[in-house]
């Protein structure tokens, strides 16, 4: 009980933070990078369900976010719908794209998971590419389907400019996205507090016990691929309206690997560990902005160094330093503590 | 409204009480061209305690495997209070009444020794469409009542990852409790553990016994199956060589030269004499 009033207690004071930092913030810059930030965090909070909590070693989750976005931008785009109603459809679109790959895992273990959600990326970004096919006219110009190198455009955005003005446009697109990740943060926190967390790691732990504690590894499989869809798709949906436009540069391997690394610099399958590994590598990245051939080397190094160190990530580690404070000073002020 | 009430009384009055609680006819199970068990049969009737012994690699913990649905069988099949559950995947057999130990000191090991039990009670006794999605009062009661029937001592945020196998053990058997199983299947429950673990092991499973539940028992440790068992499987490349009293076995002469060896063989004349007519 106390853990989970403590966790909302930072949740809210960090919330009280974000909703004031726009205010007191010099420029634009800053609000854009927070805005890109909190997308990040919330692809990484339901990344960490899956791969941290339930232990399957899935790489699918940019896919699943650019399938969201795609999918949003093309209702957008082709439906001639508001990106506002889009969005939801893009999350539930990616929903069902997590399901059919949970479903292609479902017999694998490891590695092999790994393996074939990566190629099951690189599929989706190949058909992307290499989609020339005439799907609509522009004018004179051909539109494929997808975009095709060239990505999707002209789909519409969330109206914040004509709502908030020039001015203050950011604002809105900012709001979104913390507004995206504070449900996706408290919707996986809650998963993961309760018995369907526990679920997921007991078959994380022990798949044979699980299984035989009436825990079904499909139902569950199925659960965590498709409960950690919707808010990433949702967050891609938000990346399409935010950028205005869609690409299949989301499928390169460095944003895979740059959210790969905040989940395990954060501690993978902790709690705060995605938002404290998402703020750490954007930090680091931020500081590394000006030397520009180091930034991805520093994302290898950054990830290399918290697998062989610290693998349980800052989050794991300052549990344990904390764990072992409470021990000593319960050691030391045994008595004293009694006598109050 | 009186209808519906006749109706489970019916029902308990079709059930057959000398039917066999779980029954196996004929069940074979091959690794390749090897036969671990082989045409094997046996019923278990509400109450027992089966006791199964037999050489390393003779089929024991396989026989728990097909039954528990890890591994179904090649032929045959097993019934639960007459229905076939062969083809059922494992998590279906635990929550129709059948929860299996592990000869490993099974455990979910980063979590704290509640949630392990937690689990088991909430997703263990019956199927359910929709995953609870908070732990209940009656998901928490069960898990509760599961720790103090098997006197889980530490402090219940242990995490599991470091315990003691007693302590392992005693956690299997209460989250195996906690899904209100008829049947508890243990296999090698006290491998690993000192005299006076193994004392405390027996007390705990008379009092399983005692509170109606159906035990099958694989093990090794003579004194321990012997004592417990009220009937008593040999077995031996996937065949049965012996079923029987405890005490009969002493004076079987196969399960002295497969088996037990003559000094064994001995003690278990003074095992038995200890039990007592019951
Ligand atoms: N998964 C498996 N694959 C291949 N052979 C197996 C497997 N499980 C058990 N065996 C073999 O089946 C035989 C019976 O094993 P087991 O049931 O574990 O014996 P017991 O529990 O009586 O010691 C052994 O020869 C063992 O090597
Ligand atoms: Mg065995």
């Amino acid at each position: 009980m106390s853990a989970t009033r403590r966790n909302v207690l930072a949740g809210l004071v960090l919330l009280a933070i974000a909703i004031a930092l726009p205010f007191v913030l010099p420029g634009r810059y800053l609000i854009g990078q927070l805005t890109l930030f909190f997308i990040w965090a919330t692809v990484v909070t339901q990344w960490n369900l899956v791969f941290g909590v339930a232990g399957i070693f899935s790489l699918a989750q940019m896919a699943i976010f650019a399938f969201g976005g795609y999918a949003t931008a093309m209702v957008g785009l082709y439906g001639g719908w508001n990106l506002w109603l889009a969005l939801p459809v893009g999350a539930l679109a990616a929903v069902v794209f997590s399901l059919v790959v949970g479903l292609a895992c479902l017999r694998l273990k490891g590695p092999y998971v790994a393996l074939l959600t990566l190629a099951i990326a690189q599929g989706m970004y190949l058909l992307i590419i290499t989609d020339t096919a005439c799907f609509s006219m522009e004018g004179v110009t051909c539109r494929n389907f997808t975009g095709g190198t060239r990505g999707l455009a002209k789909y519409g955005d969330f109206g914040f400019r004509e709502w908030l003005g020039y001015k203050y446009m950011a604002f809105g697109d900012y709001y979104l996205a913390l507004g995206v990740l504070v449900l996706a943060t408290a919707f996986s926190m809650f998963l993961m507090f309760g018995p369907i967390g526990a679920a997921f790691q007991a078959l994380r732990d022990s798949p044979e016990y699980a299984t035989a504690r009436g825990v079904s590894r499909f139902k569950f499989q199925m659960l965590v691929f498709a409960s950690s869809a919707f808010f990433t798709g949702l967050a891609g949906g938000v990346f399409a309206g935010y950028y205005k436009v869609m690409g299949a540069n989301t499928l390169y391997l460095s944003p895979l690997l740059f959210l790969l690394a905040m989940m395990v610099v954060g501690g993978l399958g902790r709690t705060w560990g995605p938002l404290v590994g998402a703020a750490a590598l954007m930090l680091a990245d931020e500081g590394l902005k000006d030397f520009p051939e180091y930034r991805f080397m520093g994302i290898g190094a950054a990830l290399v160094l918290f697998v062989m160190l610290w693998p349980r990530g800052i989050v794991g580690a300052a549990e344990a330093i904390g764990a072992q404070l409470q021990k000593r000073r319960s050691e030391l002020g045994g008595t004293s503590t009694r006598q109050h | 409204m009186v209808e519906g009430l006749s109706a489970p009384q019916s029902a308990a009055a079709g059930v057959n009480q000398t039917e066999p609680l779980l029954s196996c006819r004929g069940v074979s199970k091959y690794f390749g061209a090897m036969a671990a068990v082989k045409d094997f049969s046996f019923d278990l009737a509400r109450g027992e305690v089966l006791g199964i012994g037999g050489p390393n690699g003779a089929g024991k913990t396989t026989v728990f495997e097909v039954i528990s649905g890890f591994n179904p069988a090649d032929r045959g099949t097993v019934l639960l209070e007459g229905r076939p559950i062969e083809r059922l995947p494992s998590h279906a057999i635990c929550h129709l009444g059948i929860a299996r130990m592990f000869q490993s000191n099974a455990g979910f090991d980063t979590l704290s020794a509640e949630q392990n039990v937690l689990v088991a009670a909430a997703f263990g006794h019956a199927p359910r469409l929709i995953p609870p999605l908070t732990y209940g009062a009656d998901i928490r009661r069960a898990a509760d009542e599961a720790l103090d029937f098997v006197g889980f001592r530490r402090a219940r945020s242990t995490e599991v990852r470091g315990l003691p196998a007693l302590d392992r053990k005693l956690l299997m058997i209460a989250s195996a409790l906690a899904t209100k199983p008829k049947i508890l299947m243990m296999d090698e429950p006290v491998g690993g553990l000192n005299l006076e673990e193994i004392e405390q092991l027996m007390a705990l499973v008379r009092k399983l016994v005692a509170a109606g539940i159906t035990i099958m028992l694989i093990e090794h440790v003579m004194r321990f199956l012997v004592q417990l068992s009220t009937r008593v499987m040999i077995m031996n490349h996937g065949e049965k060589i012996y079923e029987g009293t405890p005490a009969g076995l002493a004076q079987d002469e196969t399960v002295t030269r497969v088996y037990l060896g003559e000094r064994m063989s001995k003690r278990i004349v003074a095992y038995s004499a200890g039990v007592g007519p019951q």
